[in-house]
C-alpha cells in the first residue's frame, strides 16, 4: 500500500513537503549536493557530460549543470541564471565577470588546449608538397603559416597547388574553417595569431597595428561564407565526412577520440606553428561556484578525467604526454617547433574581428 | 502492541496523504482540461520538450519515441519552413511558444543580428547533403557516371532539353534554399562563398537552369508525393536521406533514384538541436538530456539505419548506400544581403513565372462572422507593403486572376505584376479584394472549370495552379461528376495544374480532399484546428494562403 501509494505521489509530483510527511523518520535524508548550473564553450561539453566528471564531482558535492554558448557571446546572456562561466580563454573571461558586475572574481585556469587544424590524408600532403606544412609524423604536422598566409592573401586555390586533382573535394580557395570570431574563442584566437604574423610577428597594440593586418584577415573570414558560433558544428561536420578541407578545432577535440578509443577516421592534425598562449578560464558568478575552478584546477581525479578529455591541465604536461603517448602520431605533446605569441587587448582583438566581418 | 504502534501511524499519515492525492490528482485534471481547451501553444510542462522543426524531421519521430523511453523527455515538434523559423526566432515570437528549434540548418538565422542572444546550446545531431536523384533512364539517355556529374553538365542537360526536376521552394524550405546557393557556386565558378557578383554573373545560366524546374513546392515532404504522381519528371533536388527513403519505401515499385552527390560541391544539413535563451531552466536540461542522448552510439546508429543520414558520432558506420567519397562542401553566403538578394533574384528574375487563379467563395455565408474581411485581410497580405521581405508578396511577372463565385462566377480580373514596377497591379489587386462582397449561393464545381478554362487561355511558360476557397459545400451549378469529366477530357499539360484548396468555415472536407486528390493539389487546413503531417496549415486563412504560395 505504502509503495504503491509513493509511486503514485511520485507520478504527481507534488512535491517535497508532503513526501517527507510520509516518509516520516524511517528514511533519514541523504546528504544534498550543491547543484551549480554554467556557461561554458562547446569544447568542455563532453568533459562535463562524462558519467566518470559527474560522479568524481558528486563526490565533492557538486552537480554541475551546463549550457554551451560561444565563449565571446556569454556577455550578452543572462548571467543571473548561471553560477560560474567558463569560457575557452582569458580575455572572454574579463568581459564576463564585468557584465556580471563582478570586481575581483577569483578566476581560476584548471587547464587548457591549443588550436589545431584537422585535415584528411589527401589535403594535408598537397599541403607538404606545396610547402604549406610540413609532415612531422604519419597523422600530424606543422601548419606553415607564413607561406600558409601568403597563399591566403594571393586567393591561392586547391586547384593550383600541385597534386590536388587526386581529391573531389579539394577545389575553391584554401582556407582555414574558422567559428566566427566575434563569437567565439577559436575564431578569434584564430584572428589573434595570424594577426601577429602579418604584423611581422609581432603583437597587434594599435590603430596601425589594425591597417596593416585588416585585408587579410578580412580575406581570412570573407571567404567562408556563413561562421558558425562553436567548434563542434565543423567538427561533427569533418567527423560525419563532410565540412571543409581544413578546419580550426581545439587539440581536447582530438585527443579525447583518442583517448576514448573513437576512431577519428582519417584523419591529419596540424599544430599552426605560430598559436597564442591562452587557457580556459573560471569564473565564479555565485558564492555555490566560488570553489570549484580551483578544485577543478587540483583535484587529482578531476585533472587526470581533463587528460582523458583530451585537455592539458595546468603544469601538466607530462600528464598529458604519458596519457596520449599511445597516440603520438597524431598529436605533438610537447608543442615542439610552435611558436607561441600573445594575445592583442580584447579591444583590439574585437575591431579586427569587426573588420574581418567586414 | 508497541510493535504495532509505528505501523498504525504509518497507515494514518498513509490516509491522509490518500485524500490529498486525491485532491491534487483532481485539480490537475481541471487544469489539463482547461489547457486543452485553449490555443494550441501551452506552457511548457515539465519533461515535453516543444520544439520548432523542418517538416522533413517527420522521419525522426520513431528514434524520438526511442528517446523519450531512454530519457523521459518528450519531443513536441511543430513544422515550420527554415527562414519562417528564423522570422519567429529573431522576432522574439518563438521565446516562450518554443524551448529549441531544430532546423536543417541555422546558417540563415546566423545572418540575423538579432539572433544573438537567443540560441543556447546548439548540438548537430546527423548530417545530410542535399543532391539530386535522377531516374536511370534519364540517367542512361545523358550517359552520366553518377560520381562524375558536375553542376556545370546538369545545367547543360537542362538547357538542351534533355532533363527536368522538381525542388523545393528556396524561400520557405532548406533543401531549395541548399540547391540554389549550391547551382549558383557551380555555374559562377565561385571559388569562394557567393558575392552579389558571383549571382549577377551566373545570371543567364541560373535561368536557363530553373526553366527546367517543373515541380515546386514549400516543403521537402510533398514535392516526393508529387514527383510520384508525375510520371514525366527526370529527377528531384532533395536531401539525399529523403531521396534514399524513397527508394526504400517503394519497396521495388518504380526504379530507384540514383543519388547524385555533385563533383563540384554540395550544400550539407547538419540539424543542430538548438535550445532557445529564452526556455524554462526545466526544459533546457530536459534539452541536454536529449541531445545527449541522441548523440550516443545507439541514437547515432538508429538514425542513419532509418533515416540514412549521416551519424555525427565517431567510430559509428553510415548506413549502407551512403556513398563516402568526399565532396567540397559549398559556402553558405556569409551576409544577410547576399542570401536574401539570391533569394529576391529566384523570385523575381530566375524561376518560371507564376499563373495563379484564386477561385474565392463569396457566398451569402461569407457575410457571417465576418468571414469575408478575414479573406480580404489574408488576400491583402499577399500584396505586400512596401517593405515586404523577400517571397512576402506576390511575384514579379505573375499573373494573379481573381475568381470571385456565388450562385455563378461573378467576375474573372487578371493583373501581371510588372518587373521593377510592382505597385500598379499590386494596387488592382487591393481594389478588387476590396470590392469582394458576401452574396449567392455556392457553386464550386462550376468555377473551378472556368478557372481551368482561363488558364488554357494562355501560352507562356508558367507554374499554373488554383487556389480554391470555399467556406461551404456545392449548392448550385454542375456536381463533383460532371467536374470529374472535364478534368478528364483536359489536355495533358492543363491536368498538370493543381488545385490547392482551403478548409475554412462549414466547408466539406471529403469533397475538398476529392478535388486535391484528383488534380494532384493538397489541402490547407484554415479552421484553427492545429496542424499535422498530413494536411498543411492549421492556422488561420492568411496563415494558409501564405503557406500555399510555396506552392506556386
Amino acid at each position: 500500500m505504502r509503495r504503491i501509494l509513493g509511486i503514485l505521489l511520485g507520478l504527481l509530483l507534488i512535491g517535497g513537503v508532503l513526501y517527507v510527511a510520509l516518509q516520516g523518520q524511517d528514511h533519514p535524508e541523504s546528504t544534498a549536493t550543491k547543484t551549480v548550473r554554467g556557461v561554458i564553450g562547446s569544447e568542455k561539453s563532453e568533459f562535463f557530460r562524462d558519467p566518470d566528471v559527474v560522479k568524481a564531482l558528486a563526490a565533492k558535492g557538486y552537480t554541475v549543470k551546463t549550457e554551451t554558448s560561444g565563449s565571446w557571446a556569454m556577455d550578452q546572456l543572462a548571467l543571473k541564471e548561471f553560477d560560474f562561466a567558463f569560457p575557452g580563454s582569458s580575455e572572454p573571461a574579463k568581459e564576463v565577470a564585468a557584465a556580471a558586475g563582478l570586481k575581483g572574481a577569483q578566476e581560476t585556469r584548471p587547464f587548457y588546449s591549443p588550436l589545431v587544424v584537422i585535415a584528411r590524408p589527401g589535403a594535408a600532403k598537397v599541403l607538404a608538397a606545396d610547402g604549406l606544412a610540413t609532415m612531422t609524423g604519419k597523422n600530424t604536422g606543422t601548419l606553415l603559416m607564413g607561406p600558409f598566409l601568403k597563399a591566403a592573401a594571393e586567393d591561392r586555390t586547391w586547384q593550383q597547388l600541385a597534386g590536388s586533382s587526386a581529391y573531389a573535394e579539394l577545389t575553391g580557395t584554401v582556407f582555414v574553417k574558422t567559428t566566427d570570431p566575434a563569437s567565439s574563442n577559436s575564431g578569434a584566437l584564430f584572428l589573434a595569431a595570424t594577426s601577429n604574423v602579418a604584423n611581422g610577428n609581432t603583437v597587434v597594440a594599435d590603430d596601425a597595428g589594425i591597417e596593416r593586418t585588416a585585408p587579410l584577415m578580412r580575406k581570412l573570414v570573407s571567404v567562408q561564407g556563413a561562421l558558425e558560433t562553436s567548434t563542434d558544428d565543423p567538427f561533427r561536420a569533418f567527423i560525419s565526412g563532410s565540412g571543409e578541407p581544413l578546419i580550426l578545432v581545439y587539440e581536447s577535440q582530438v585527443a579525447s577520440l583518442l583517448l576514448q578509443k573513437q576512431n577519428p577516421g582519417e584523419m591529419v592534425v596540424l599544430y599552426p606553428d605560430t598559436t597564442v598562449n591562452t587557457a580556459h578560464t573560471f569564473v565564479p558568478l555565485s558564492e555555490d561556484a566560488k570553489e570549484l575552478g580551483t578544485l577543478l584546477a587540483t583535484d587529482p581525479r578531476l585533472r587526470e578525467l581533463a587528460v582523458l578529455r583530451g585537455f592539458r591541465p595546468q603544469d601538466g604536461v607530462a600528464e598529458f604526454t604519458a596519457a596520449t603517448a599511445p597516440h603520438a602520431d597524431y598529436l605533438n605533446p610537447g608543442l615542439t617547433g610552435i611558436r607561441q605569441v600573445g594575445t592583442p587587448t580584447v579591444k583590439i582583438l574585437m575591431a579586427l574581428a569587426q573588420r574581418a566581418k567586414g | 502492541m508497541s510493535a504495532a504502534g509505528p505501523a498504525l501511524r504509518g497507515r494514518r499519515r498513509a490516509r491522509t496523504a490518500l485524500a490529498l492525492a486525491v485532491a491534487v490528482l483532481t485539480a490537475a485534471t481541471a487544469c489539463t482540461a482547461q489547457e486543452s481547451s485553449g490555443p494550441a501553444e501551452t506552457a511548457y510542462k515539465e519533461g515535453t520538450l516543444r520544439v520548432l522543426a523542418s517538416s522533413e524531421l517527420a522521419d525522426m519521430e520513431p528514434v524520438l519515441e526511442q528517446a523519450r523511453k531512454a530519457t523521459g523527455v518528450t519531443v513536441k515538434l511543430t513544422w515550420s519552413g527554415t527562414l519562417d523559423a528564423a522570422e519567429q526566432v529573431a522576432s522574439g515570437q518563438a521565446d516562450g511558444r518554443y524551448d529549441a528549434i531544430w532546423l536543417s540548418s541555422n546558417d540563415y538565422l546566423r545572418l540575423r543580428p538579432e539572433a544573438a542572444g537567443k540560441l543556447s546550446s546548439e548540438t548537430p545531431v546527423m548530417s545530410s547533403p542535399v543532391a539530386l536523384g535522377v531516374k536511370p533512364q534519364a540517367l542512361a539517355r545523358l550517359g552520366w557516371k553518377p560520381g562524375e556529374v558536375t553542376w556545370p553538365a546538369v545545367h547543360e542537360a537542362v538547357a538542351a532539353g534533355k532533363l527536368t526536376y522538381g525542388m523545393t521552394d528556396p524561400v520557405r524550405s532548406n533543401s531549395g534554399f541548399s540547391a540554389l546557393v549550391s547551382v549558383a557556386s557551380g555555374l559562377s565558378g565561385a571559388q569562394s562563398a557567393l558575392s552579389d557578383a558571383d549571382v549577377k554573373a551566373a545570371t543567364p545560366r541560373l535561368k536557363e537552369f530553373f526553366a527546367g524546374q517543373k515541380l515546386t513546392s514549400g516543403s521537402s515532404g510533398w514535392l516526393v508525393s508529387a514527383y510520384g504522381k508525375r510520371g514525366d519528371v527526370d529527377a528531384l533536388v532533395n536531401y539525399e536521406s529523403v531521396l534514399l527513403s524513397m527508394n526504400r519505401d517503394a519497396k521495388g515499385a518504380g526504379a530507384p533514384l540514383t543519388v547524385v552527390r555533385p563533383r563540384d560541391g554540395v550544400v550539407t544539413a547538419h540539424y543542430p538541436l538548438t535550445l532557445l535563451a529564452s526556455a524554462p531552466a526545466g526544459a533546457r536540461d530536459a534539452g541536454r538530456t536529449l541531445t545527449d542522448w541522441l548523440r550516443g552510439a545507439e541514437a547515432q546508429q538508429a538514425i542513419t539505419g532509418q533515416t540514412f543520414r549521416r551519424p555525427v558520432a565517431a567510430g559509428v558506420a553510415p548506413a549502407a548506400g551512403l556513398d563516402q567519397e568526399k565532396r567540397r562542401e559549398l559556402p553558405f553566403p556569409g551576409s544577410r544581403v547576399v542570401a536574401d538578394g539570391l533569394l529576391a533574384s529566384y523570385e523575381n528574375e530566375l524561376r518560371r513565372p507564376s499563373r495563379t487563379v484564386y477561385v474565392l467563395d463569396t457566398s451569402g455565408s461569407m457575410g457571417d462572422d465576418d468571414r469575408i474581411g478575414r479573406l480580404r485581410s489574408a488576400l491583402t497580405d499577399l500584396t505586400g507593403t512596401g517593405t515586404s521581405g523577400t517571397g512576402r508578396r506576390f511575384r514579379d511577372r505573375e499573373e494573379v486572376t481573381l475568381l470571385p463565385f456565388g450562385s455563378k462566377v461573378k467576375e474573372v480580373n487578371t493583373h501581371v505584376v510588372e518587373p521593377g514596377n510592382p505597385g500598379p497591379a499590386l494596387d488592382a489587386i487591393r481594389r478588387d479584394v476590396k470590392a469582394l462582397k458576401p452574396d449567392g449561393g455556392t457553386a464550386i464545381y462550376g468555377s473551378l472549370e472556368a478557372a481551368y478554362e482561363q488558364l488554357g487561355r494562355g501560352g507562356t511558360d508558367a507554374f499554373t495552379s488554383i487556389v480554391l476557397m470555399t467556406d461551404g459545400e456545392n449548392t448550385e451549378g454542375v456536381g463533383a461528376k460532371h467536374f470529374d469529366s472535364f478534368y478528364a477530357r483536359l489536355p495533358e499539360a492543363q491536368k498538370r495544374t493543381p488545385v490547392f484548396a482551403v478548409l475554412f468555415g462549414d466547408s466539406d472536407r471529403k469533397e475538398l480532399t476529392h478535388i486535391t486528390e484528383l488534380t494532384g493539389g493538397r489541402l490547407f487546413d484554415a479552421t484553427g484546428a492545429g496542424g499535422s503531417p498530413a494536411v498543411a496549415g492549421g492556422g488561420s486563412l492568411a496563415e494558409a494562403f501564405e503557406e500555399i504560395r510555396g506552392y506556386q
